[in-house]
């Protein structure tokens, strides 16, 4: 089995390459047709014209395009993704600072979509025949309606404004230092072994991880459900009947293990999708990650930077589909033999 | 656009409802007279001082930094780090004489070494700082003693004590910089300034803590901890729920909320900063009656009072009031009638309008597009026709520089100095990217003011050059803009002309 992930694994890495290639060329060719003046986004309000002219020709955007490109990938390759006009520190190092704080919400959202998804799709599908089920049909729809960000909103208004129960600005509480070990504030507080760090960064964490987490649920729900509903016409499932087994032991049994097949392929494609839904619930949520720095690059024209984040989503989304189509092939038997 | 009016609806929902049950509420955490947090819209781009101007940053800087001239709440610039300055006659030279009790955060000494190594040696070294533009004219810095030193300037700069204590102006230690290098000072920021920096995190806060060995006022509040919350929307949540006692730039409307809220203080200060119209003078704008047929029909008082709950002063100069550039007895009225008898003497009428086009940001500063549309809408009753594009900020410039920019543009021009040049100097300096105004008449006027270096014969110019502009139709100010507030009721703090909320100044009661 480890033979067969590793050539997947092998294999994709080097699919990854001409992959990265293409959207990192596209995503130069993009932003440098934007109509925007990254000489002039650099330089102070004070600048001339005749400055902002030396600016575009020390930025070599008087080149051709692909001149240029060629320039940014030569080094690229090396680790220089360039400078944050705004920031005026490397954008590698940006991303780098800001990467573990999306990853942890991304991770921590992902298996609350993951428990919601699995256990709604339970119930959805306990619930099939029975007078419930089109009043958990319409309730899983309306939760498929709503986005993460009005999520985001619902959340910070009830347990943030009304009830004041929980934090919605920041990773941590004022009052307490914020270590530095790898970026994962949870890992870190337990690292340095500051619990109360810990815990509340657990409590900064559960509203935009579950605003993040509750819009991507439904889907799982659904698919979960509809895989159910055709491992059911097995005959296996009937076999298991005629066994004697009650029809708990069926479910989780039998027709859960093979329904979460296309689920965890649902799941892999919803979390490139949710690893870029951060963007918004981080800027609600004042979160201090990759997706609040890509508004500010988005906001001042900021190339570089945009370019890096761009980039990093590509790379993250590949990762995320390896990972899970290695999942796939461990939880598969029948693709291991292929 | 959808997910703008959803959400605004939304918080504005919530708001009213925590309004209606939050004094059933009680705040665990009460405000500790030690202690605040302020909910800001922007994080510092770097901990340099001197290498970005971003306006947003100035009052977190000037809590860590110290500048060589302060101003005073009524903008008048006082001595700060300098005790006295004299600039020459000429405007070519200035002798500064500085404090010498100021020492950094680290214990060194500040001195006239660390003035030359800010404003002459880290400039002329290479590195990329925004104040190496606004500090180009310095060619020699002569120290004379460890308190007093004489700058040299290539050409005149008769604004150089205003920029002492404008964008970026920081003095920065010379010896912790060159020994622990640049990065160590961009994680360990050391100033002179009333706070050292205890704490930051990228795009999410800023600790504060009291300097007690501060030369000057100690700050009244020990701790200060920034959040950076950049949707405007959260930080009304984070002011309503006890999470910031303080914040800035919540929308006109909730401010407006807040000022009947039990435990909240809210209001909307008229700052340094004028929403004005940027005009071409080609195109549809080529004709005088049509560019100031296009003034007169703007109801500058309805936009204010529609827009800013009245707060927002009508201009007709581009200068704020209680500027020197300010002049108080000239009017520029809202006439529409006046308009129309313009457009008709060059065949315009609302039958058959002067067509024209304009651009509006939309979320660049508050109500623009709003503002935007009320003007098309006024412009349509006297005959012009006006085509509205929204357009991004980070766009203007290209267009600008490509020539591209239509007939209007709604702008917005903050000036926290209140300095003329700063305000028309800047805008009509040909030279300068910001205006699409190309005619070389007003241009030329202006920078024959630069090298002016008398302050009065200075100020004179450009009063004179402001009605001028206003009355060729190249200059269009609508409003002096405002900077919303809200905090609790008993942290107060000292309001600036141009809209600084320094920390320093926050004191519970």
């Amino acid at each position: 089995m480890l033979v067969t992930v590793a050539q997947l694994i092998a294999r994709r890495l080097l699919a990854a390459v001409p992959i990265l290639l293409v959207v990192s060329a596209l995503l130069f060719c993009v932003l440098r047709l934007l109509p925007v003046d990254p000489a002039a986004m650099s330089l102070p309000p004070t600048a001339t014209i005749a400055q902002i002219e030396a600016k575009r020709r020390e930025m070599g955007l008087d080149k051709p395009l692909a001149e240029q490109y060629l320039i940014w990938l030569k080094a690229a390759i090396h680790g220089d993704f360039g400078r944050s006009i705004v920031f005026g520190r490397e954008a590698g190092s940006l991303v780098a600072a800001t990467l573990p704080a999306t990853i942890q919400l991304a991770g921590c959202a992902m298996v609350i979509a993951a428990v919601l998804g699995v256990g709604g799709g339970l119930l959805l599908f306990h619930l099939r025949g029975t007078l419930f089920e089109s009043v958990a049909d319409f309730c899983s729809i309306l939760l498929l309606s709503i986005p993460e960000f009005l999520w985001g909103l619902i959340l910070l208004f009830v347990f943030g404004v009304v009830l004041r129960a929980l934090p919605f600005t920041g990773e941590v509480s004022p009052s307490l230092p914020q270590p530095h070990i790898t970026g994962f504030i949870l890992l870190d507080a337990l690292l340095i072994g500051r619990f109360d760090i810990f815990l509340s960064a657990c409590r900064h964490l559960i509203l935009p991880a579950f605003a993040l987490g509750l819009a991507f649920s439904p889907a799982i729900m659904r698919v979960l459900r509809s895989s159910l509903f055709d491992v059911y016409h097995e005959d296996y499932i009937q076999q298991a009947r005629l066994r004697g087994l009650s029809e708990r032991q069926i479910l989780l049994g039998h027709a859960l293990k093979n329904a979460a097949l296309p689920t965890l392929t649902l799941a892999g494609v919803q979390f490139g999708i949710l690893f870029s839904g951060t963007l918004l619930v981080e800027v609600i949520y004042s979160y201090p990650g990759m997706g609040n720095l890509m508004v500010d690059a988005v906001r001042n024209a900021d190339l570089p930077l945009i370019q890096a984040i761009g980039l990093t989503y590509c790379v993250v989304v590949l990762f995320i589909n390896t990972l899970v189509d290695s999942l796939y092939l461990v939880l598969n038997p029948k693709l291991r033999v292929r | 656009m959808a997910f703008k009016l959803q959400r605004r609806s939304f918080l504005q929902l919530a708001a009213g409802t925590a309004a209606s049950i939050g004094p059933l509420i009680s705040r665990a955490s009460a405000a500790a007279s030690d202690a605040a947090t302020i909910g800001w819209p922007n994080d510092v781009p770097s901990w340099d001082p001197n290498q970005r101007f971003t306006p947003d940053a100035q009052p977190i800087y000037k809590a860590v930094f110290d500048q060589p001239l302060d101003q005073n709440p009524q903008l008048k610039v006082i001595p700060h780090l300098i005790r006295s300055w004299s600039l020459a006659p000429d405007a070519l030279s200035m002798t500064v004489e500085l404090r010498d009790d100021v020492t950094f955060h680290n214990g060194d000494k500040m001195t006239t070494e660390d003035f030359r190594y800010t404003f002459l040696e880290r400039i002329k070294s290479g590195i990329k700082l925004d104040t190496a533009n606004s500090w180009r004219k310095v060619q020699d810095i002569v120290i004379e003693s460890p308190t007093k030193a004489t700058m040299k300037f290539s050409l005149p700069d008769p604004t150089a004590p205003q920029w002492m204590a404008f964008l970026g102006s920081y003095v920065v230690p010379k010896k912790y910089i060159e020994s622990g290098g640049l990065d160590n000072f961009l994680k360990k920021p050391v100033g002179t300034g009333p706070y050292k920096l205890a704490e930051y995190e990228l795009n999410s806060r800023i600790v504060l803590e009291r300097n007690d060995k501060y030369w000057g006022p100690k700050a009244n509040v020990a701790r200060i901890t920034i959040e950076i919350i950049k949707d405007p929307s959260a930080r009304v949540a984070a002011i309503q729920s006890g999470q910031a006692d303080f914040t800035i730039n919540v929308p006109v409307r909730e401010a407006q909320r807040f000022q009947s809220e039990g435990n909240l203080a809210a209001e909307l200060d008229p700052i340094t900063r004028v929403i004005l119209l940027n005009v071409r003078a080609d195109l549809g704008f080529a004709d005088k009656n049509v560019r100031l047929a296009a003034h007169h029909a703007i109801d500058k008082a309805a936009l204010s009072k529609a827009f800013y709950g009245g707060a927002a002063v009508p201009l007709s100069v581009f200068a704020t009031p209680g500027t020197p550039g300010y002049l108080p007895d000239f009017k520029f009225p809202y006439d529409p009638e006046l308009a129309k008898q313009l457009l008709a003497k060059s065949g315009f009428s609302p039958a058959k309008p002067a067509k024209i086009g304009f651009a509006a940001t939309n979320g660049q500063f508050p109500s623009d597009y709003d503002i935007a549309r009320a003007i098309v809408q006024m412009w349509k009753k006297v005959g012009i026709d006006a085509d509205l594009q929204v357009i991004e900020y980070a766009k203007y410039f290209e267009l600008n520089r490509g020539n591209k920019l239509p007939e209007a543009t709604l702008y917005s021009w903050d000036n926290a100095t209140g300095d003329p040049e700063i305000f028309l100097g800047y805008m009509f300096n040909p030279k300068m990217p910001f205006s699409p105004w190309k005619d070389q008449d007003i241009g030329g006027k202006v920078l024959a003011l630069f090298n002016v270096a008398n302050y009065d014969k200075r100020i004179a110019g450009y009063r004179e050059l402001e009605r001028y502009a206003v009355e060729d139709g190249a200059s269009m100010p609508l409003l002096q803009s405002v900077i919303t507030v809200v905090h609790k009721k008993n942290l107060a703090y000292t309001k600036y002309g141009n809209g600084w909320v320094l920390p320093q100044t926050l004191r519970w009661s």
